[in-house]
């Protein structure tokens, strides 16, 4: 018994939503909302990474990233924020950094060392202001580029400071603030240059450069007394070919280093690229939320008009089983119609989720990513609230009894 | 239309009972049936309000399936059969005919018709092509589009049994088909079940109106559940009591002729 129902199921669909268009659109509102959250997460999140990858990838690709702590989950990777700034000890040290730059094939090496602080000038800095100790190869593995004057060198003295663009104009009144000096925990800098602006705030050094201040690492280590908490340390392999090569030395220095315990986490590729700014993780956790709860009652407005329906249309299921619908027939015919409510509205969702997300990104330094992923993940949330929601009135439809339901006045 | 002489039964009826309702308010709607029904014959059910005449009906469609007894469709006991494969039987087989037609509301008479036949697995075009067909017997067919509120009773009643055809069924049900019409419109619907008995279907008709039994080539009076007059079985006792009527007639010649024979 081959059966060509599906097509019948569908105009049905279309012509019973049809036939209530309004209570067929509120019922849509809640799915559409959902899904348009859940596809502006997604596409925001995904532009986020996007801006970081390409910014690997300009560099050539052949980075590393370690930082202390064991890599979790990738789940909790791309749930909880990294904690830049914790209170717990940094299980990366010096001597790790010395070992690093004995690996073959290690072209440059970089520890990041950031610390908040009181940064006295002409005017004072703002309260978030990071100051960021470490050594002059960053500028070669970050490729970051010079305004004015010169970057940190072994050269010149080590009271140098090389500061943001923005961070100049904040506090000193100018672009041009070399020569000028500033106090930091009681000592004083001379400003050797000013960055480039680079407007990325997103970036795999959790850092926003036009904001910063850049001092010697070994400035750094004074100023915390030997005891220098490293964030991260950036390498950069002679070539993409090497970086395997490279990443599995670094795993076996530093496991020798650290008494066998995997106490750090090399990254690489994608796996820098993950989100790590913090508003993100908390407008994105926000946002969930609220996604999750509209998906929740837009499911359960789904079931209530679908039983609404069936119940409209007892009668209708009795004709039907008299004619020789069977109650898989029944089934289908119900579940087609809550499914063409949850897909159309998804389908509005996903338009409308990127109309957000496009708004969004203008206030962001990221646009938004539109790739397949998103538009599956969008189409799969619809298809299974359809379903859940749609089921239960289905069933209830497909089980009554076709005598009284003919004898029903409905 | 299947026109088959074999007078086979299709339908076949063993004590069936059907119950209503649990302890003290338990009634029975059926009490006892036995009928067997042969192919191509035009059968009236009658009697009072209650008696159980639909409830047969619902029985007879495959629509009730909580009774007890015996129920035999063409040889085949029903309890054996599946539920989808009666579902399919319901929409090959079966045409079924309401006292308040029972057309959907929100589909267009075409849509309506078709119906069977897209439960029996024809595609959607084909049906349509075959629905418009077969209103055309009917002379519906500038009505196609119609929604069913906006046609008389009469050819409400019409599309209805037109729906009811469309799969060529061998069986069609008919509950007071006319209940809800007028005598005029009564009488339409009647000569178009008189044509589809004179095709070789076999139909069965509840109704109250006992000028319609004329149609009909038997009839049968239902009381309290139970089957009180069947026209068949009248017939044959008629014939039974004929023969001893004409037996006691010559017996009676006899003696007379013996009386006779005696004054002589």
């Amino acid at each position: 018994m081959t059966r060509f129902l599906i097509i019948n199921h569908i105009h049905n669909a279309q012509q019973s939503l049809q036939s209530s268009r309004v209570r067929s659109a509120l019922t849509m509102l809640g799915v559409t909302i959902g899904v348009a959250s859940v596809t502006a997460i997604l596409a925001l999140g995904g532009g986020a990474g996007q801006v970081i990858n390409d910014q690997i990838n300009k560099l050539g690709g052949n980075i590393a990233v370690i930082r202390p702590g064991a890599t979790t989950n990738p789940i909790n990777n791309i749930t909880q924020p990294q904690n830049n700034q914790g209170y717990a000890t940094s299980s990366l040290s010096k001597t790790d950094l010395e070992k690093l730059k004995e690996i073959k094939h290690i072209d440059l090496v970089a520890p990041l060392m950031t610390f908040g602080g009181t940064i006295t000038a002409d005017s004072p800095a703002p309260a978030n202001t990071k100051i960021l100790a470490t050594t002059p190869e960053l500028a070669g593995i970050s490729n970051l580029k010079l305004r004015e004057g010169q970057f940190l060198g072994s050269e010149i003295d080590e009271n140098s400071a090389v500061v943001g663009q923005q961070l100049s104009v904040n506090i000193f009144g100018t672009e041009s603030s070399i020569g000028s000096k500033m106090t930091i925990h009681g000592q004083t800098f001379i400003v050797v240059g000013v960055l480039k602006m680079l407007n990325n705030p997103i970036n795999y050094n959790s850092i926003d450069f036009d904001n910063s201040v850049i001092i010697n690492y070994s400035m750094g280590e004074k100023l915390y007394k030997n005891n220098a908490q490293i964030q991260q340390i950036n390498v950069r392999s002679d070539s993409i070919n090497n970086l395997d090569q490279v990443v599995r030395d670094i795993n076996k220095v530093l496991l020798k280093n650290h008494d066998g315990e995997k106490d750090f986490s090399i990254l690489v590729g994608d796996q820098i690229s993950q989100p790590t700014n913090q508003l993100f993780f908390s407008i994105a956790g926000v946002t969930a939320a609220i996604a999750a709860i509209s998906l929740f009652v837009g499911g359960i407005g789904i079931m209530n008009i679908m039983l609404v329906t069936v119940a409209e249309r007892t009668r209708e299921i009795g004709i039907r089983k008299a004619l020789g619908a069977s109650n898989t027939d029944i089934l289908y015919q119900f579940l087609i119609e809550s499914l063409a409510i949850s897909i159309v509205g998804g389908i509005i969702g996903y338009i409308v989720g990127y109309v957000i997300a496009f708004i969004v990104s203008e206030f962001l330094v990221f646009s938004p990513v539109i790739n397949w992923q998103v538009a599956v993940t969008a189409m799969l949330i619809s298809i299974v609230m359809g379903t859940v929601f749609g089921l239960y009135p289905a069933i209830r439809a497909a089980r009554s009894d076709p005598i009284e339901s003919l004898n029903r006045h409905s | 239309m299947a026109i088959t002489t074999k007078k086979t039964p299709v339908i076949k009826l063993r004590d069936l009972k059907k119950r209503f309702g649990i302890g003290d308010a338990e009634t029975y709607a059926l009490d006892g049936v036995d009928l067997t029904i042969k192919n191509g014959e035009f059968v009236a059910i009658m009697g009072p309000s209650g008696c159980g005449k639909t409830t047969l009906l619902n029985i007879i469609g495959l629509l009730d399936r909580s009774y007890f007894g015996q129920y035999e469709l063409d040889e085949k006991p029903v309890d054996s059969i599946s539920r989808r494969k009666q579902a399919f039987i319901r929409s090959k087989q079966i045409g079924y005919i309401f006292q308040n037609f029972n057309l959907v509301p929100r589909l267009n008479i075409i849509e309506n018709v078709a119906l069977p036949l897209t439960y029996s697995g024809i595609p959607r075009i084909k049906s349509l092509i075959e629905a418009s067909e077969i209103l055309k017997t009917f002379h519906l067919n500038e009505r196609e589009y119609y929604m069913p509120h906006q046609l008389s009773g009469g050819q409400i009643q019409r599309v209805a049994i037109a729906r009811a055809l469309v799969n060529k069924p061998t069986i069609i049900l008919a509950d007071e088909p006319t209940g809800n019409l007028d005598s005029r419109s009564s009488h339409i619907i009647m000569e178009e079940l008189a044509q589809l008995h004179k095709a070789g279907n076999t139909i069965i008709m509840v109704t109250h109106n006992a000028n319609l039994t004329t149609y009909a080539s038997r009839v049968i009076t239902m009381l309290d559940g139970k089957i009180d007059t069947d026209s068949r079985d009248v017939i044959a006792k008629s014939e039974k009591t004929k023969s001893k009527r004409t037996k006691l007639k010559k017996t009676k010649k006899k003696l007379v002729i013996k009386k006779k024979r005696k004054k002589k």
